[in-house]
């Protein structure tokens, strides 16, 4: 007997949706858990470790990544360049996405979840928390309003209003540059009151500065790897030509970065840390070569920038390395004080080191924003050519 | 009992016993379970070789300081500064973010992390005892202390007993109070016999460690208004390029269609 395993037609999905939807099931599951039981129950962050993988992926990495959103709309609408036009959108979406992960990846970090909102009403001025709190939320609207009309399009009714929105666009795309200055660096400012704590090599009070002028460069590849990405998975043109452009200004970018970083070591008399500190000099150095130097050297080479698979080579060895400062500076270079010393046993964990339900997590809301990001692109004007091929039809 | 200024304490390290009377007398009085004590006493093992071994022990201690970093990290401004001297902490606004825990440079504040969200997981730290310095009597851990290791005072008072017990014991002390000035000032003071490292304590300037990030705080609306300001004036100016440019374009298409007449 032969078993009919064929499933109605809205079931069948593919194998990449599958997964991601088994892995954000599991980040809930965890998430349940650790709403019952504690955060204690399923990570390892301890009086000596308040902070950890959560932070570091979630937050840190979660808005780095984002920056792309501010750097097209700023790049169209202010700087009117409407060649980068087909950028746009998907760099919005990603955006936004990834600003909803950040706040969903926040309502398992924070204690008492519920009273998020309660940086809307107290306010301590002193508080670099508070700002990146206020941005962020703040942020959020603004990249809802830009993206608004990408839905609006997709139902005739609703034309006008998306009409209206575009013709307001203006003062919400400068608030958005606004925004995203502030709390892109103010992330770097989280660290300023914790001197004694995080290694020299990375404090330093220009962080903020360093911060977003990082966070151009890790915009710029971003872009770029989900235009490829994107490009692969659902078959359709990928702009070469402009990813090229931005591939040429992420050296420019980073050697900008580069000169203030080390600038900065030589003013603080720092030099001398670069050689010496072990481990940390060698996450230094690996930040810095594959981060900063590779990137300036990969995409200087014109036959580099207009070939697809060294283009999307370029730009994930670039996020890989950026993306190891933001986990230096908030995980791995932050010494915390000795609980042998400080703490009775029982107090802390002497180590930290993520659980498996701690990364499953992060995993988890991660799989669940490629799945929003690809369900949207499917069924909304995202991608220029699709939504040329969608008026074609009508 | 009254006429106390600013609320402090003063710990001797040489005259602590490691009997951790005070860590049960503050759970006692606070209502708090034991393996969430605010007071932490370490045994820090004997030192040196015989016959001069010395021990010592730390008694660690919410610091109360004058700049209370805490305090400045707080998103929602849960942590308060008492003239008189107590940072104190309120749970009915905490959000549970842990930045507090980051920022103090002395590992004070706790955090619930057995705790989910039915029970809510909050911060916790010494409250210098309000209960009973507003009514005329010690701190719960410095009324137990039996050897006097622990004192209550004023700040002035016990900064000035603080120096001139070191003035009486020449070489039993190192010739320093430590948060007499460390990090703009504490308000737990503390003698010791053996380096404050030793102690566990870290090292810390005289300036308030909170004063780069405020300053960077208080530099960001006057920022916010100008990048805003700039940027709203270059969107207007690459507008207008761009209408002159089209209209001059415009033109130049329209000269040559006429002159080619």
């Amino acid at each position: 007997m032969k078993l009919n395993l064929t499933l109605p037609k809205f079931l069948r999905i593919g194998t990449l949706p599958l997964v991601l939807i088994v892995l954000a099931a599991i980040a809930v599951v965890v998430a349940m858990a650790r709403y019952a039981y504690g955060i204690g129950a399923i990570s390892d962050l301890s009086y000596s470790y308040p902070w950890g993988f959560w932070i570091s992926f979630d937050l840190f990495t979660g808005v780095v990544i984002s920056s792309g959103g501010f750097l097209m709309a700023g790049t169209v609408y202010i700087l009117r360049i409407k060649e980068f036009q087909p950028l746009l959108r998907p760099a919005v979406l990603t955006a936004l996405l990834g600003y909803i992960m950040v706040a969903v990846a926040l309502l398992v970090d924070l204690g008492q979840p519920l009273r998020i909102w309660y940086m809307m009403i107290y306010w301590n001025h002193t508080s670099v928390l508070l700002e990146i709190g206020i941005c962020v939320m703040s942020y959020l609207t603004v990249l809802a309003i830009e993206f608004a009309p990408v839905v609006m399009e997709r139902f005739p009714k609703l034309h006008k209003a998306a009409h209206f929105i575009h013709k307001f666009i203006m003062p919400f795309v400068i608030l958005g540059v606004v925004l995203s200055t502030l709390h892109q660096s103010s992330l770097g400012s989280l660290l300023l009151i914790q001197p004694q704590k995080l290694h020299p090599l990375w404090w330093t009070p220009i962080l903020p500065i360093l911060f977003f002028t990082s966070a151009i460069a890790v915009g710029l590849a971003m872009i770029i790897l989900e235009s490829s990405l994107s490009s692969r998975y659902f078959q359709r043109g990928l702009e070469t030509r402009l990813l090229a452009k931005l591939a040429k200004a992420i050296p420019v970018v980073l050697v900008v970065y580069a000169l203030i970083k080390f600038g900065d070591l030589i003013v603080a008399g720092d030099l001398g840390y670069l050689f010496t500190s072990g481990w940390m000099s060698v996450l230094f150095w690996a930040e810095i070569l594959i981060g900063v130097v590779f990137p300036i050297v990969w995409f200087s080479v014109e036959k580099n920038r207009v070939n697809p698979n060294a283009l999307l080579t370029g730009a994930v060895v670039t996020l890989l390395g950026l993306i190891l400062n933001r986990f230096n500076v908030s995980w791995f270079a932050v010494k915390h004080p000795d609980p042998l010393f400080y703490l009775p046993t029982f107090m802390g964990n002497v180590k930290y080191f993520p659980t498996l339900p701690e990364v499953a997590v992060s995993i988890g809301i991660f799989s669940a924003g490629i799945l929003a990001f690809g369900l949207i692109a499917k069924y909304f004007p995202v991608f220029e050519d699709e939504g040329r091929a969608a008026h074609a039809g009508d | 009992m009254t006429d106390i200024k600013h609320h402090a304490y003063l710990f001797d390290a040489t005259r602590c016993i490691d009997c951790r009377a005070c860590m049960v007398a503050c759970s006692v009085e606070n209502n708090i379970p034991m393996n969430k004590t605010r007071i932490w006493v370490a045994g820090l093992g004997v030192t040196g070789e015989f016959p001069n071994l010395q021990r010592s022990t730390m008694v660690y201690h919410c610091m109360h300081c004058a700049h209370p970093d805490c305090m400045s990290a707080c998103p929602v401004g849960a942590y308060t500064k008492a003239e008189d001297g107590p940072v104190t902490y309120n749970p009915d606004k905490c959000i549970g973010c842990r930045y507090c825990m980051n920022a103090c440079p002395f590992g004070v504040p706790h955090f619930d992390y057995d705790k989910g969200l039915i029970d809510g997981a909050f911060i916790d730290k010494c409250t210098f005892c309000p209960q009973r310095i507003y009514n005329g009597q010690e701190p719960a851990c410095v009324q137990t202390c039996p050897t006097d290791a622990l004192e209550y005072g004023d700040r002035d008072e016990l900064i000035k007993r603080a120096h001139e017990r070191i003035a009486a014991h020449p070489g039993r002390y190192i010739d320093h109070v430590y948060g007499e000035f460390e990090n703009g000032g504490t308000s737990y003071l503390i003698l010791s016999h053996v380096p404050f490292e030793q102690l566990g304590l870290p090292t810390l300037p005289e300036t308030p460690i909170n004063e780069v990030s405020e300053k960077v705080m208080a530099m960001t609306i006057p920022f916010a208004l100008g990048w805003g300001a700039v940027l709203t004036a270059v969107s207007a100016g690459v507008a207008l390029y761009e209408k002159k440019k089209n209209g001059k374009a415009a033109e130049e298409k329209a000269e040559p269609a006429e002159t080619s007449k």
